[in-house]
C-alpha cells in the first residue's frame, strides 16, 4: 500500500538519519568544529549527551503505539524497532563510555559505584533490562518466541522508569529537566494503563449499560482471545484490521521495543 | 582545573574591619539580581547565595578574593567583580559576585548546607576519604592538564594539607564534612 511504502522507503531512512545526528554532533565536537564545541569538560559532555539521547529515544519509542492508535496511522510502527534499537545503542554507548573512559575500566570502582550509588544502580539496572530486548529484536526471535516475546518486551516499562529515576537522582538541585521526562513517561504509561482498563471493561459488556459502552474496538476484532489475556500491543492496533492483515508481516506488527 | 587567579588575601580585607573576638565566622552574600542573573528567577536554591568560612580559615593567606584570572579582569560568569577562592575546599565554597560580608558569632546558614545538609556540609574540605552520598570523591580528572582519559587520586585538602590541615586538628572530618 502507498502509505506503507512511503513510510518504509522515505520516512524510515529519514528517521534513521535523524537518530544519528546527536552522534554526528559529538563527532563534530571531537574533531574541533567550534559550533559543536564540547566545552571545558568534554568527557562529561559526551557522557551526558549519550545518556540524554538514550532516554529521549526510549520515550519516543514508547510514544509510537499511542501515536498509532490516536492517529490511526499504522505505518508509524515501522519505526518502533528502529527507534528502540537506537535508544538502546545510545544507552549502551553511555554505559560503555562511563566504563571505559570515565572509570578507566577500574572494575573495583565500577562495582563500588553500582553497589553504593543509587543513581548508578538505577541506570545500570535499566541498561541490563534493555539488553535482552535488543537481543530479541530480530524477526526470527519474534517468530520463535511468539507470545513470550511480548511479555519479555514489557521490560521496557521498568527500564524507562529506572532511566528517569537515574536522571532525577543524578541532578544536584535543579530538578526541572528530569521532571519533564518523568511527566512524559507518566503520560505514556498512564495512557497504557487507561487503555488496558478500558479494554477490560469492554470485554465484560454485562458490567456496563450499553449506552456507555464504547463502540466495538479493533481490540476485539483482531484478537478475540484478549478477554483472558492482557491486550497485547499488536492486538490493539487502531487501524482497520484488514489493512494490517494484508500489509504487515509479523515483523513490524510486533516490533515493540 | 588549575586556574591562575588574580586577587589578594581575604585576610587583608578582614583585618581592615577589625573584627572583635566575638567574630567567629565570616558570612558572604552574592548579589541578588534576577535580571542580570537569570538563574535566580527559579528557586533552585534559597537565593541569594550565601557562603561562610570560619574566621581562622578566612585569615589563612591561601584564602583569596579574586578580581581576575589568566591576567584578565574577572568575567561576569566567573563571579565579577569580587569572588572568593578557597583552594583547599570544593568549588561551591568559592562564592561569586560578593556584595556583603558579615562577621557572625554563629555558624552561617550557607545555601548548599540548607538545601541538602546530608550532601553538603559547612566545611567542604576536599577529602578523598569522605564520599558524597551520590558519588565517590576518591579520584579526579584534572581538566586542561595531564591525559584527558586518566583520573588521578584526589589529595586531602586538594594538595594543601601541609598549609591548612592544622586548622582542623582534632576535628572529626568525616562528621564535619
Amino acid at each position: 500500500m502507498h502509505a506503507d511504502r512511503l513510510a518504509r522507503r522515505i520516512v524510515k531512512p529519514f528517521v534513521f538519519t535523524l537518530c544519528l545526528l546527536p552522534l554526528a554532533w559529538l563527532a563534530a565536537g571531537l574533531l574541533g568544529w567550534p559550533a559543536a564545541s564540547l566545552g571545558a569538560n568534554p568527557i562529561e559532555k559526551i557522557q551526558d549527551t549519550l545518556g540524554i539521547w538514550g532516554l529521549r529515544l526510549l520515550l519516543v519509542t514508547l510514544a509510537i503505539t499511542p501515536l498509532r492508535e490516536m492517529t490511526g496511522w499504522a505505518p508509524v510502527v515501522a519505526f518502533r524497532r528502529l527507534l528502540g534499537l537506537f535508544a538502546f545503542s545510545y544507552i549502551a554507548m553511555h554505559f560503555l563510555f562511563y566504563l571505559l573512559v570515565d572509570q578507566g575500566i577500574d572494575w573495583r570502582l565500577l562495582l563500588e559505584d553500582i553497589a553504593k550509588r543509587p543513581f548508578i544502580t538505577a541506570g545500570f539496572a535499566a541498561f541490563l533490562l534493555l539488553v535482552p530486548l535488543a537481543a530479541t529484536s530480530t524477526k526470527r526471535a519474534m517468530r520463535r518466541m511468539g507470545r513470550r516475546w511480548q511479555r519479555l518486551h514489557r521490560l521496557v516499562y521498568p527500564a524507562a522508569i529506572l532511566g528517569c529515576t537515574h536522571f532525577y537522582w543524578q541532578v544536584k538541585a535543579d530538578v526541572r529537566e528530569p521532571l519533564v521526562y518523568i511527566l512524559v513517561l507518566a503520560v505514556l504509561l498512564g495512557w497504557r494503563v487507561h487503555r488496558h482498563r478500558r479494554s477490560r471493561a469492554a470485554d465484560r459488556p454485562s458490567a456496563m449499560p450499553p449506552s456507555i459502552r464504547r463502540p466495538p474496538a479493533p481490540v476485539c476484532q483482531s484478537s478475540p482471545s484478549s478477554s483472558s489475556h492482557q491486550p497485547s500491543e499488536d492486538a490493539s492496533t487502531g487501524s482497520p484490521s484488514s489493512t494490517m492483515a494484508t500489509n504487515s508481516g509479523p515483523s513490524w506488527r510486533n516490533a515493540q521495543l | 582545573m588549575v586556574i591562575p587567579w588574580v586577587g589578594f588575601p581575604l585576610g587583608d580585607l578582614v583585618k581592615r574591619f577589625k573584627p572583635n573576638s566575638r567574630a567567629k565566622y565570616v558570612e558572604f552574600t552574592t548579589l541578588m539580581d534576577p535580571k542580570q542573573m537569570p538563574g535566580q528567577r527559579y528557586p533552585v536554591l534559597d537565593w541569594p547565595y550565601v557562603e561562610g568560612l570560619r574566621i581562622d580559615e578566612a585569615m589563612h593567606p591561601l584564602a583569596i578574593l579574586a578580581v581576575g584570572l589568566y591576567g584578565q579582569a574577572l568575567p561576569n560568569q566567573n563571579g565579577a567583580p569580587l569572588r572568593l577562592v578557597v583552594p583547599w575546599k570544593y568549588g561551591f565554597k568559592s562564592i561569586k559576585s560578593i556584595v556583603r560580608l558579615r562577621f557572625t558569632e554563629r555558624l552561617p546558614a550557607t545555601s548548599w548546607a540548607l538545601a541538602a545538609p546530608r550532601e553538603y556540609g559547612f566545611y567542604a574540605n576536599v577529602n578523598p576519604e569522605v564520599d558524597h552520598p551520590r558519588w565517590s570523591q576518591k579520584r579526579e580528572r584534572r581538566i586542561g592538564s595531564g591525559s584527558l582519559l586518566s583520573r588521578q587520586p584526589t589529595l586531602p585538602f586538594n594538595g594543601y594539607a601541609d598549609e591548612v590541615a592544622r586548622l582542623y586538628a582534632g576535628m572529626d572530618l568525616a562528621r564535619n564534612f
